[in-house]
């Protein structure tokens, strides 16, 4: 019965992405040195106190009174070569991601942001289950490795579940986006969301770029 | 007929023994001279080297308690390094996690928490906060975790500015202890920028040195010395006499002196604990009692004075020993020079006699007339040698005074020029058909000390001996000029010249050169030339004699007076 109706609501939901408004557009990001070819890393860094990656990369999202999934897909932060994988991870709001420790070492993820404070301790990669942090209030949090100082990665908790981080250059692509009035925004980096109103109509495609 | 001693002329024997006894005092004041200067200055280096052996000693034990603490607080400075570049206290301040603050800094901190201490304190870790961009310390929530701190001490930690460098420092405690304190700057990693601090306050290390030995340690800090622990009554005495040492401009890194504690001579070392620190300045004070170091040296005077006792006792006995031993060929040498004197006075005195007796009725026998001319001739050549006998028996004479010491001068200014002249006249005046030219060259003011028959009697002599020497058709060239304080005369001549071997001995009584036998003369001239001279505190020397040409100087002293 259960399983049923979950996939039910998992046919309903991939209808409406197929049937719902589709937002491309390019969001202009910050000019940075040539990035290393062959692995592509990214890394959080702080300038004055603002948080973003290195190679920029912005979340984009709609904003708008959207009914809350009952249970999002889980996600995964790795720690892997010392470091996160992903750096900057975009959720909706009640995700639990995980953290496997893909590296032969030791690793301590531990949050102080005020979003959601977590100290999952030292474990290794044989830890099991996978520590997992369920994340329910929106905002963005700072990970941390107790033990590898350099260590850092951003979670950016959404209140909607129409998101999508940009591709290198810039160009992103939301689908399946309900039509009406909505709001798009860009974060860009801890203190910079850039915002925009649009009005999306069914199957219809609209252009939206970021200067 | 024997010479009668000389008024004032002491005995030999009575000389000797006076001679004796001066060598004896002088012999004893010389070694009891160097002895106590040697064993003086013998004291002065053992003192100076115990004190030093001392200092080192103690420095040795303080150094290994400061390497100690050394190690102690380089490890204490890790830790603090160590703990301002961790994640979590990293995250807290940059993440606005203030409140997590003091808890992370407490779990980073539990391995120093006292196992015994159910948590409240921390081993060896009195306290530990932190101070914001501004300098001022940030108020934990519960001071319970992490020390409690009045305002007064928390305000204590604030510094001006965050430095960017760690920096040590000292605080007064409440209770009255000393809390040393490392403060460490947190830089953030992305900016390098400080941007906030961590101050831990430990106990500072006791220095705990051998108590025998009455050594304090302790804390100057703001004015006042906070000693560890120990019985040593220090009264208010010392504060001000180290507020006193440092109190010189541009603070010095160390400093000591000596100071007197409860009637005990303490030596006071201070060093300074935090130079160039952002906080106050604090010194390490350590009182070192210089009672054994006192006590070590007294020892050693006793032992320097017992040394010098026996070494004067030595040296007594070596100068008694020395004394005798020199004195005894001098007292050879006086007696015999006396007999020698006594001899040549008497022998004088009695040939006097005999003398004028000869001559006497030699003139008598001349004067008759019963004799034919050859005889007449025959016996004015016996009355001129008696002369001659009387003369050689006046030389000897003033020899022996001279020799005996008895011969006083009557120094009056004499002036040389008219000595020359009248004696340059007498000999011009003399019968010898060989007698030499004269030549004088004098210059500049010639007045000379001496008595004025002694004087002539030089110059006779060495005119007599430049015309007895000379040879026929020679000169006499007699040169005098004033140099300084000395008048100086020189009288050459003509002749066959003196063989370099005779030289040296051409001063010696009675000796004559080869060329001499056919010349007049006893040989005592020169002698009795320069022994005057020698009286008269000038000399007489032979400046060269080589080819044709012999030549004396004669040195007088040039009397006092406004120059000529």
């Amino acid at each position: 019965m259960r399983g049923a109706l979950a996939a039910l609501l998992a046919g309903a939901l991939a209808q409406a992405a197929l049937a719902g408004a589709v937002v491309e557009g390019r969001v202009e990001l910050p000019r940075t040195g040539p990035a290393p070819v062959l692995i592509q890393r990214y890394e959080v860094v702080s300038q004055g106190g603002v948080l973003s990656t290195l190679p920029p990369l912005a979340v984009v999202y709609l904003e708008g009174p959207f009914p809350a999934r009952a249970a999002p897909p889980a996600a995964t932060m790795a720690q892997k070569d010392l470091a996160f994988v992903p750096a900057l991870l975009a959720i909706e709001a009640g995700t639990r991601v995980d953290f496997p420790n893909l590296d032969p070492t030791y690793h301590n993820v531990f949050s102080y942001s005020a979003a959601k404070r977590f100290d999952l301790g030292r474990y290794r990669s044989s830890e099991r289950p996978i520590p997992s942090v369920l994340f329910d209030t929106p905002g963005l949090v700072t990970v941390h490795c107790d033990i590898h100082e350099h260590m850092r990665a951003l979670i950016l908790v959404l209140d909607t579940p129409y998101f999508t981080i940009t591709r290198p250059d810039g160009s992103f692509r939301l689908a399946g986006l309900p039509p009406g009035h909505h709001v798009l925004k860009v974060w860009k980096d801890s203190r910079t969301t850039l915002t925009r109103p649009v009005d999306l109509a069914d199957r219809a495609s609209l252009r939206a770029d970021f200067p | 007929m024997s010479a009668r001693p000389e008024p004032g002329g002491a005995r030999p024997a009575s000389r000797v023994a006076g001679f004796r006894t001066r060598l004896l005092v002088a012999m004893t004041a010389v070694t009891f001279a160097a002895a106590a200067l040697v064993l003086y200055l013998a004291e002065r280096r053992l003192a100076a080297t115990a004190e030093q052996s001392f200092q080192l000693e103690f420095r040795s034990a303080l150094a290994g308690l400061h390497e100690a603490d050394r190690i102690r607080q380089a490890v204490m400075e890790g830790r603090c390094r160590e703990l301002a570049r961790r994640p979590r206290i990293h995250a807290a301040l940059e993440d606005d996690a203030e409140d997590l603050l003091y808890p992370s800094a407490q779990d980073e901190l539990a391995d120093l928490i006292a196992p015994d201490s159910g948590g409240s304190t921390l081993r060896g870790v009195q306290f530990c906060r932190f101070l914001g961009r501004t300098g001022a310390p940030i108020r934990p929530g519960s001071s319970d975790s992490v020390g409690r701190l009045s305002p007064r001490e928390e305000a204590a930690l604030r510094v001006r500015a965050l430095p960017a460098r760690q920096e040590i420092g000292y605080i007064e405690r409440d209770g009255g202890g000393i809390a040393q304190i490392i403060l460490t700057p947190i830089i953030s990693s992305d900016t390098g920028e400080v941007i906030a601090a961590l101050v831990l306050g430990f106990d500072p290390l006791q220095l705990s040195l051998p108590d025998e030995r009455g050594i304090r340690t302790g804390i100057w800090l703001g004015g006042r010395v906070h000693l560890s622990g120990g019985t040593l009554p220090v009264g208010g005495a010392l504060a001000p006499a180290v507020n006193a040492a440092l109190a010189r401009p541009g603070p010095p890194a160390e400093a000591s002196f000596r100071l007197s504690l409860s009637g005990e001579p303490r030596l006071i070392f201070c060093k300074s604990l935090n130079p160039d620190s952002a906080f106050p300045p604090a010194y390490e004070i350590c009182v070192y009692s210089l009672a054994e170091l006192s006590e070590r040296q007294r020892h050693l005077r006793w032992e320097m004075l017992g040394a010098a006792a026996v070494v004067l006792l030595g040296a007594f006995g070596a100068g008694e020993v020395l004394s005798l031993r020199f004195s005894t060929p001098v007292e050879k040498l006086a007696v015999e020079s006396e007999r020698s004197a006594r001899f040549s006075a008497d022998a004088s005195h009695q040939l006097k006699t005999p003398v004028a007796v000869l001559r006497a009725g030699l003139e008598e026998l001349l004067a008759g007339e019963h004799f034919s001319p050859e005889e007449c001739a025959q016996l004015s050549a016996l009355v001129h040698q008696t002369y001659r006998l009387s003369s050689l028996i006046d030389d000897l004479l003033l020899l022996a005074r001279m020799d005996a010491g008895r011969l006083k001068l009557e120094r009056t200014p004499v002036e040389l020029r008219d000595l020359i002249d009248a004696c340059t006249d007498d000999f011009s005046a003399m019968p010898d058909p060989n007698m030499p030219q004269i030549e004088t060259r004098l210059d500049g003011r010639l007045e000379v000390i001496g008595e004025k028959r002694y004087l002539a009697m030089i110059l006779h002599n060495l005119l007599e001996n430049g015309r007895k020497y000379n040879r026929p058709g020679g000169r006499i060239r007699i040169d005098a000029r004033e140099d300084g304080r000395l008048v100086r005369l020189r009288v050459g001549n003509t002749g066959p010249g003196i063989p370099a071997e005779a030289q040296p001995q051409l001063f010696e009584r009675f000796r004559r050169g080869r060329q001499g036998e056919a010349v007049p003369g006893y040989g005592l001239g020169l002698n009795l030339a320069r022994d005057l001279a020698r009286l008269h505190g000038g000399d007489l020397r032979l400046v060269g004699s080589e080819g044709d040409w012999t030549e004396f100087e004669l040195t007088l002293q040039r009397a006092e007076g406004p120059a000529a």
